[in-house]
């Protein structure tokens, strides 16, 4: 065996977190010790009212292993220690507070303590538990703006200071003033619905899945959007990465939560990236599209340190990072992500790349730049190796195409990546997310549960 | 500095172009895949658009862009219609504004899918 072979990675933090009870008897009997019982509210924007979050999505993420090794709702001196170091209280890195947080209202009718043992519903069914360790108090405002950083602190990659038209910020600076800390325990799995059932591979299921299709290798791509050619070659061509030989699977993982208007709908996101294997640009073989619950807090290199973290524990050996990988605006340096991945970024607590400090992560960055068509080469080229002009394409001129109920050609969108557009597009009346579909979303979510 | 507006073709719209003798101004990107059409649009019929459509712009090569689908929608009708690229189908368009600003309030909610198999 080759010395140079690489090997998938453990989980981060050395275990993957599980905590869902799946016997229901024995469910039942825990919801039966709980102290009160809460029904889980979406988080409103604190001007606006519109949904921006729901923490379903992240007891989920933390109990299914994704965001392995947090196990629930932090407390304060870890929140404390995220936001100065980046690091838990158990030394591993980690880019973001998570709470459970409530109003004071809520606090006081529930009337919970430390030690007691708080019941969650969804959609009015029970969902999970919540253990208290710790109850204490925040200020949403100062947690938005400690969370993203700003000009004085961070320098290195943060140019303007945040403000309300940055979604991630919103999400923190509309949380409720009272924090719930402890760990949380699913006790009613809930169902995926169709079309994401298929694509839920949490992390044990996913290293199965890697295992049983002898991936050694899986490089990861990120998703928020309905592929293009040009992500299709990002793939194609970032998978040439790997150790003695290019990376056996290509794990595509979109995030699905909250959404934004004029997004792709995340139906159609999944399906539109399963027509690239289906339909044979990528082998199925070789490519897997999944899914992680999680509302994007647009937080660029912290971001793409929390996709590294999700990725590593689903059994990725490798990331692909693009320029302003998960950013929104110019709040941070367009390549703020590759320079934490290459360099580091000392403010963030990374004098060295996450890679590269102790209890950091182990999968590997792959930084890409884009894809273009080039009409002399008559292929897709890549920006730092083809010499000649190429057609860019913007995102905005391929929207209007869309809107206008033009197909683009082949060599800008997979016609069977069309379909998928369209087949959406009639069942919502509109090929992008508009408000209808993000207040609705926001009322049904992607899971439904069973009674207890 | 001539202005124009570009109008896409998909091969739907490349049947009902066939026989308006607009075939010979096809131009071409993408290595030929992407076919488009070039409207001419007057001086006076920019303003006239910019003025009626707020999120309208004119970019760096002169092309009027950013206007409601329900235009673009049109735009590919009249020159079906008139059979022509000149300045008369922009004028088309805008003699139906008020159809077109009715549609294009509902764009933020509603637009019509395109009729293909799925
Ligand atoms: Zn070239």
């Amino acid at each position: 065996m080759s010395s140079l072979l690489i090997e998938r990675p453990l989980p981060h933090g050395g275990r993957l977190v599980e905590r869902v009870i799946e016997d229901k008897r024995v469910a039942r009997k825990i919801w039966k010790s709980c102290n009160a019982v809460y029904e889980i509210k979406p988080t409103l924007h604190y001007e606006t009212g519109v949904p921006v979050r729901n923490v379903y999505r992240e007891i989920m993420s933390i109990c299914y292993g994704f965001f392995s090794p947090v196990e629930g709702s932090m407390k304060q001196a870890e929140v404390e220690r995220v936001l100065k170091e980046r690091r838990l209280l158990n030394e591993w890195i980690f880019p973001y507070p998570l709470i459970f947080d409530i109003s004071k209202d809520d606090l006081n009718k529930l009337g919970v303590e430390v030690g007691d043992r708080l019941g969650l519903t969804l959609k009015g069914k029970p969902f999970a538990i919540l253990d208290i360790e710790e109850i204490y108090e925040i200020d949403p405002e100062e947690l938005a703006y400690k969370t993203f950083g700003d000009p004085e602190t961070n320098p290195e990659v943060v140019q303007q200071k945040f403000d309300k038209k940055h979604p991630g910020w919103v999400i923190y600076r509309s949380h409720q003033p009272y924090v719930l800390a402890g760990k949380y325990t699913i006790i009613n799995p809930p169902k995926l619905k169709p079309p994401f059932d298929r694509f839920w591979f949490p992390p044990r299921k996913s290293r199965e899945e890697f295992e049983k299709r002898g991936w050694r290798t899986v490089i990861n791509h990120q998703t928020r959007n309905v592929p293009h050619v040009g992500h299709e070659f990002l793939m194609k061509c970032a998978a040439f990465t790997g150790d003695v030989e290019p990376c056996h699977g290509i794990l595509v993982n979109a995030v699905i939560g909250v959404k934004r208007r004029g997004d792709y709908p995340d139906e159609a996101i999944v399906e539109a990236h399963e027509a690239v294997n289906k339909y044979g640009y990528i082998k199925p073989e070789r490519h897997l599209v999944s899914i992680v619950l999680w509302d994007m807090r647009y937080g660029n290199p912290l971001e793409s340190l929390l996709h590294g973290i999700i990725r590593q524990n689903m059994g990725c050996t490798h990331h692909m990072f693009g320029r302003d990988h998960a950013a929104v605006g110019e709040y941070y340096d367009k390549f703020a992500t590759q320079i934490l991945w290459t360099k580091g970024i000392p403010s963030f607590g990374f004098p060295a790349p996450p890679t590269d400090v102790p209890y950091g992560l182990k999968i590997r960055p792959q930084n890409m730049r884009e894809f273009s068509y080039c009409p002399t080469c008559k292929e897709m080229a890549y920006s730092e190796t083809c010499g000649h002009k190429r057609e860019k394409l913007s995102g905005s001129f391929l929207r209007g195409m869309v809107a206008e109920g033009v197909q683009p050609p082949s060599i800008i969108m997979r016609p069977e990546v069309y379909k998928v557009v369209v087949k959406w597009w009639k069942h919502f009346g509109y090929p992008f997310c508009n408000e209808k579909y993000v207040i609705n979303k926001e009322k049904e979510l992607e899971v439904d549960l069973e009674d207890l | 500095m001539a202005y124009f507006m570009v109008v896409l073709l998909d091969d739907s719209r490349m049947e009902k172009i066939k026989g308006t003798g607009l075939e010979e101004h096809i131009k071409y990107m993408f290595g030929g895949e992407l076919r488009l059409l070039e409207v001419e649009v007057s001086e006076d019929l920019k303003n006239k658009i910019l003025a009626e459509f707020e999120t309208a712009r004119v970019d760096s090569r002169g092309a009027i862009t950013d206007v409601p689908v329900a235009f673009m929608r049109e735009l590919f009708n009249q020159v079906v219609e008139k059979k022509s690229l000149g300045p008369e189908v922009v004028e088309g368009v805008l003699a139906k504004i008020g159809e077109i600003k009715e549609m294009a309030a509902k764009e933020s909610e509603y637009l019509p899918p395109p009729e293909i198999e799925v």
